[in-house]
């Protein structure tokens, strides 16, 4: 900003005497410049033999991730996300990649209780869609839960609110309107993801209402979030409304470590309204409700034997129980298979709280007993 | 009424360019050691110290420091008293979209009454805060350092 005017600068060389000296001598050392431009990523490779004779492994570069934000001043940041999964995307190349912009939005940091933010951004919900760095989580593999149930990485275009909630000291919130789903994408097997729209060229037929609230203390801290809006996209078929085909989630979650323990649980209710003509429309059979949890429990080995190390080694065990056919509708034949139980046992070995080690061993259950199977993990992630 | 025009022409060049405006330093020595203190500055090894007296009582000594975070600087005060033992550490600019939970009472609080010769790590004598990780750390990690070299000023007789 530059100010000409005489008057301005008549007026400020008058000021000069009245700014307190102690005020100016206190001054940081080692300033950040107020333009700052920075860098980060996180990757992780994976390892995957399912069990049987005839399985070979599958080795796989599961995501490769830059972070570019950069400060303009000292209240307004961009923060960006560029992603390339299973290694690589060419034309014709049936092992489909993807590159894509994970999240890309500016903030405008008016108070700790408030800051603006507009862009592509990731909704709100449960443990992993916005912590996803593959060294804040145990197992190679994100919980299936937040990928079945909760669409992890689940993002989309509009604008909210973040910030604490003053006075309240622990508590913080978010709440943002995001572009919505299309009831098209929805499947019996893998619920709402194959409706959301990601930001590309997408309809902005079903703004939806989406928020999280957070308590937070040493050790602990609990959150609950939720999504509500229509699915319709205007289509005759389903409906003309905002709010048409509605889906309404509701979930909780709670971090907790004390010593070597550490515990996590996620639970996760949604429901999809009229899903009778979704299903007429599009010959699908999703159901009413999908829902889920998991809980799992992890030690810190290296408090027995080294515990003067600065390194962890995590022994984990989590129980995921879900069911994206928890609720169908009438003329819908619920699919045991799709009653999921998966237990997963494993180490994560982390040299530095950054860098991650990874090893576990899956065993996939269903109600029906059908299509099940054991699952060797290994890999590796960083972030930074 | 002169204050405004202070603030358009010298403010939005010059101060606001500042990690740490310097009403926020002066209000978190004033909460720190209470109303009234006196902070000289003291320049050691080429670093600024804030020298903190009441009435030619030495109170203690607070340092602004900046660590980076998973993207941005965190620049946050540190407080120690004459004795050397943390009064309190406060988070002064938090510019990170995620692990705003450091700047919680319940988190900093951890700090108060350490020393140097405390370990000062996460999973030790600090505790995570989850989803907070990479600040959590950043700023343990800066506050062990900040403490020893304090000590090491204040054994060597730099800061008096």
């Amino acid at each position: 900003m530059r100010f000409s005017s005489p008057v301005l600068a008549v007026l400020a060389l008058c000021a000069l005497p009245v700014i307190p000296c102690r005020t100016v001598r206190l001054v940081a050392q080692q300033e950040p410049e107020e333009e700052h431009t920075s860098i980060g990523g996180y990757g992780e490779v994976h390892y995957q033999n399912p069990s049987g004779p005839d399985s070979p492994g599958i080795v796989n570069v599961a995501r490769f991730v830059m972070f570019l934000a950069h400060q303009f001043n000292a209240k307004i940041a961009l923060r960006s996300e560029l992603e390339v999964e299973d290694a690589k995307v060419e034309a014709g190349d049936t092992r489909a990649g993807e590159v894509s912009v994970e999240q890309v939005y500016l903030d405008y940091m008016l108070s700790p209780a408030a800051t603006l933010r507009a862009g592509l951004l990731l909704a709100p919900i449960g443990l992993i869609n916005e912590t996803h760095e593959p060294t804040t989580f145990n197992g190679v593999e994100r919980p299936a839960l937040d990928n079945d149930v909760i669409p992890t990485t689940w993002r989309d275009i509009g604008l909210g609110v973040v910030g604490q909630i003053p006075g309240s000291s622990g508590l913080s919130y978010r709440v943002y309107l995001l572009n919505g789903l299309q009831a098209s994408g929805f499947t019996a097997d893998e619920g709402i993801r194959g409706g959301r729209q990601e930001g590309q060229l997408a309809s902005f037929a079903n703004p939806s209402f989406t928020g999280r609230l957070e308590y937070a203390r040493p050790g602990l801290k609990v959150g609950g979030s939720f999504w509500y809006g229509g699915s319709a996209n205007q289509d005759p078929a389903l409906g003309t409304g905002t709010f048409d085909n509605a889906v309404a989630l509701v979930s909780a979650d709670a971090r907790y470590e004390t010593g070597p323990f550490s515990f996590r649980a996620e639970a996760v209710n949604i429901h999809v309204s009229n899903v009778e003509a979704i299903n007429a429309a599009f010959g699908g059979q999703v159901g009413s409700r999908i829902a889920g949890g998991y809980l799992e429990g992890a030690y810190n080995v290296l408090t027995l034997v080294a515990p003067a190390s600065h390194q962890r080694l995590d022994a984990f065990v989590r129980h995921e129980r879900y069911n994206t056919q928890a609720g169908v509708p009438a003329g819908v034949v619920r699919d045991d298979a799709l009653a999921r139980r998966i237990t997963t046992l494993g180490l994560t070995y982390k040299p530095v709280y950054n860098v991650a080690f990874k090893g576990d061993y899956q065993l996939r259950r269903n109600q029906a007993g059908v299509g099940e199977g054991e699952l060797l993990n290994l890999g590796i992630g960083y972030q930074f | 009424m002169l204050a405004p025009a202070v603030a358009l022409v010298l403010g939005a060049p010059s101060l606001a360019a500042q990690a740490a405006p310097p009403d926020k330093v002066s209000k978190s020595i004033d909460r720190v050691y209470g109303a009234g203190a006196r902070a000289d500055t003291v320049v050691v090894d080429s670093q600024t110290v804030y020298r903190v007296s009441r009435g030619g009582a030495l109170l203690g000594f607070a340092e602004v420091r900046n660590v980076k975070g998973k993207e941005q600087p965190i620049t946050y005060l540190v407080a120690v008293d004459s004795a050397g033992a943390t009064r309190d550490v406060d988070i002064l600019v938090y510019r990170e979209s995620q692990g705003g939970e450091v700047a919680y009472d319940s988190w900093r609080k951890q700090f108060r009454g350490k020393t140097s010769g405390d370990p000062i790590e996460i999973g030790k004598d600090i505790r995570n805060i989850s989803g907070a990780t990479i600040s959590s750390n950043a700023v343990t990690r800066s506050v062990r350092l900040a403490l020893r070299q304090l000590a090491d000023w204040r054994a060597a007789g730099k800061l008096k």
